[in-house]
């Protein structure tokens, strides 16, 4: 589809908006930035559109297989000890000789191309159309994404993964489609794998005043890093969140840092506070206090957390120079043993390079627990809804029947946990690209860890849940009594 | 002894003390240059229990494994850039080198119809780059995108590449040029049997620039083609940009190979191509350039 560059055309009040939507972007999350971002167009009365007054998709709950530990409605995903029988949700192909373009991220090496990669032919035979992806790396995919922009032609799926889109609500409207008459409400039922993303996550769909795009989903908690449960056990702690209140953790911390044996409680705060934000219960970036918005920093939760850090420095309680660490030698820190605690999202724990394995290889003996944190006073901690959604899918404006094609395609990448479809765009082709143990979890083959680095999860894909075939038993759960902020 | 007196200090026989020192900076200067090299090495045949015990800077892996390089060529993907980059230099060097050739030598004649224009407007790309978008937009409507000639013609002729060769081409002789001429060569034999010969060594380095060039661009790759026409690159740019995530994706029961050893081999598997090459090469380097540059 091609763009209406006239609409796209900007004058000097345009573009001094568009500085002061940006500067908002950064301060308010994607929802509502785009809200106030859109309003007011050239000439005519401003109307501020709103993210309430949008339709969102009804959502429909999966009736899947039955999770080993369900769900929490505070938004702590279900897990699975093994992957169900699958059962496929597409008896016959959704589509029929169809072709879509695509563009979004690849993580890793490009895979190999369609005509050598099994789970690539099968996936399009599944669905009925020719998917042609393009791919590059998040670190590239802003001056690809602005190229292929600038030059017009716009595939009919296009990865919004935060790149810098001059003007995005501006560019949403003259370029892209507008979901709500497709998805907004019961329409959802056409497509019942979107469907059943939860609200939480539709959310953050919203641009200007309507269901401009879809979300990949994220857990929505994401957690409070990680500790060496080994060195806590041997000073007395087996379980963070007994810990009574911020003295005694301020004990333990002190307990845990021994210079002589290369040892700290903790390395350097670049990557991130947010274990001792939930401890003391900060706001995630915004909070409502008497209906005026306030930023975290103004509250005094997060200046207790400043002094709090503030004190463990004086402490020494922190690898010396460590403030200049890289990620990389943050997480060698850990997997060490010189530092005990690590922030990092939950999505780094399982897998091969997970913290629960690199621990143990690396410094044996030891074990790598989730952190859960406890309340600063005895209270209950916060947690945070801050891992909601990877990024979203815009769609090229085009007529009903396109984008009902391309929503029905979206809606097969989507197949949710448990499906035959899902364990074909995650694990590929059963021989070729992994093989079943005893218990019908799925271990890729050499060639299957090429195959499935076709980014289908990156054009659209479900709610996750928490599932790890490397370690049938090692998904541990994590009943958190703690607040969940958004 | 007077006349021993007279020679400079530099001209003296080293004493021991001045050789040693000599050695010891050499020696020192040797290790800097050294370090980085054998630390990368060593990095990318070291486990991830190697790396973060060595805080991340191994120098003797203690369990040394090829899991990094086995990791980078599983799958084909690699050895199919490898393949892929090595045509689009071959040819892209050959058609450059052609192109600019033909160029410099018409830009190095007098009272060519034109020339100072075609020169200005070469030269003017030294000073002022099209940008990303407009570039883009004239390979769209050249038709040019996903393919491999979008590899080569945006940069087919390199504004720096002819000034040295037409510089070069300006140093000769007129009286060879009138000798040809006289003996009824045409402009194509002059160039092919006078000129040519006469210019190997600075043809040497054009060639070498360009070749390195183009082994080394990722970034047109990754704007006019799909991921299947990557050169290597590209493909390297992606093991280095997302090493962390490459592990990640491995989820079979095997133990993927560190990100930072992936990367590290990365860096090997780039560098051994251009270090096989560089040795037979470089003698012409300075040669080659300062001899354009100078006496243009």
């Amino acid at each position: 589809m091609g763009l209406d560059e006239s609409s796209l055309a900007m004058n000097r009040r345009g573009f001094l908006r568009t500085g002061a939507g940006a500067v908002l972007a950064g301060a308010f999350g994607t929802g509502v930035l785009s809200t106030v971002a859109g309003c007011g167009s050239d000439g005519g009365a401003s109307k501020v559109s709103s993210a309430a007054d949008v339709t969102l998709p009804t959502t429909i709950p999966y009736q899947g297989p039955k999770p080993d530990i369900a769900a929490t409605a505070d938004g702590v995903p279900a897990a699975f000890y093994t992957y169900p029988k699958p059962e496929r949700a597409f008896p016959t192909p959704p589509l029929k000789n169809e072709k879509i373009t695509a563009i979004t991220n690849v993580f890793g090496p490009p895979p190999p191309g369609r005509s050598k990669n099994p789970a690539w032919q099968e996936i399009e035979k599944r669905l009925g159309a020719q998917v042609d992806i393009t791919s590059v790396s998040s670190a590239d995919y802003e001056t690809k994404l602005n190229t292929v922009i600038a030059g017009g032609k716009l595939p009919d799926i296009m990865l919004y993964d935060g790149a810098g889109i001059n003007n995005l609500p501006r560019f949403l409207q003259s370029a892209c489609a507008d979901l709500t008459p497709l998805l907004g409400g019961d329409r959802a039922k056409d497509f019942p794998h979107l469907a059943m993303i939860p609200k939480t996550v539709w959310e953050t769909c919203t641009q200007a005043g309507k269901l401009y795009l879809l979300p990949i989903p994220r857990n929505i908690v994401g957690g409070s890093g990680f500790y060496n449960s080994t060195l806590f056990g041997k000073v007395g702690v087996t379980d963070t969140s007994a810990i009574r209140n911020a003295d005694d953790f301020l004990g333990v911390l002190k307990e845990l840092t021994r210079p002589k044996q290369n040892q700290w409680a903790l390395g350097s705060t670049n990557f991130g506070t947010t274990p001792f934000h939930h401890i003391f219960g900060s706001p995630n970036n915004w909070t409502l206090d008497g209906g005026k918005l306030v930023k975290n920093y103004e509250t005094d939760e997060y200046k207790a957390t400043l002094e709090f850090l503030v004190e463990l420095h004086r402490a020494g309680c922190f690898v010396p120079g460590s403030e200049g660490w890289t990620k990389q030698q943050m997480q060698n820190g850990f997997a060490a043993g010189k530092v005990a605690m690590i922030y990092d999202g939950l999505p780094a724990y399982a897998g091969p390079t997970g913290y629960f394995r690199t621990l143990p290889q690396t410094h044996q003996g030891n074990e790598a627990k989730p952190f859960l944190p406890f309340g600063h006073d005895g209270g209950k901690p916060v947690t945070w809804q801050d891992n909601i959604a990877f990024g979203w899918i815009m769609l090229a404006k085009a007529d009903e029947k396109r984008l009902r094609t391309v929503l029905k395609a979206c809606d097969f990448l989507a197949s949710p946990f448990g499906t035959a479809e899902y364990l074909l765009l995650n694990y590929g082709v059963e021989g070729a690209d992994y093989k079943l143990d005893p218990k019908g979890n799925p271990t890729l083959t050499a060639q299957g860890n090429q195959d499935t680095l076709v980014p289908w999860k990156f054009l659209s894909a479900p709610s996750q849940v928490v599932y790890d075939p490397t370690r049938p038993r090692g998904t541990t759960s994590t009943s958190c009594t703690a607040r969940t902020r958004r | 002894m007077a006349g021993s007196s007279a020679r400079p200090v530099w001209m003296e026989k080293p004493s021991a003390l001045g050789t040693g020192g000599k050695v010891a900076v050499l020696a020192v200067i040797s290790v800097l240059v050294l370090y980085p090299f054998v630390s990368v090495l060593a990095t990318s045949l070291s486990t991830e229990a190697d790396i973060s015990r060595h805080g991340g800077l191994v120098l003797i892996p203690d369990h040394p494994t090829l899991a990094a390089y086995r990791t980078i060529f599983a799958g084909g993907v690699v050895t199919d850039a490898l393949l892929r980059s090595i045509l689009i230099t071959a040819v892209g060097t050959f058609c450059s080198v052609a192109a600019t050739v033909g160029m410099a030598y018409g830009l190095s004649r007098r009272n060519v119809v034109g020339g100072r224009f075609f020169l200005l407007v070469a030269l003017f790309t030294m000073l002022f780059s099209p940008g990303v978008i407009p570039n883009f937009l004239v390979v769209k409507q050249l038709g040019l995108l996903d393919t491999y000639a979008s590899l080569v013609l945006p940069t087919l002729v390199s504004a720096f590449n002819l000034v040295v060769l037409r510089s070069f081409f300006m140093t000769l002789p007129s009286e060879l040029y009138e000798a040809a001429r006289i003996d009824g060569a045409g402009d194509f034999r002059v160039l092919a049997r006078i000129v040519l010969p006469l210019s190997k060594g600075v043809l040497a380095v054009v060639t070498l620039f360009y070749a390195v060039g183009y082994w080394n661009a990722f970034f047109n790759a990754m704007l006019y083609v799909n991921d299947d026409k990557w050169p290597l690159s590209m493909v390297l740019r992606q093991f280095v940009l997302q090493g962390q995530s490459l592990s990640d994706t491995v989820t079979g029961s095997e133990a993927a190979a560190p990100a930072q050893a992936i990367q590290m081999a990365v860096v090997i598997v780039s560098l051994v191509p251009i270090l096989l090459v560089y040795p037979f090469l470089q003698r012409y380097f300075t040669k080659g350039v300062l001899t354009g540059a100078i006496k243009g």
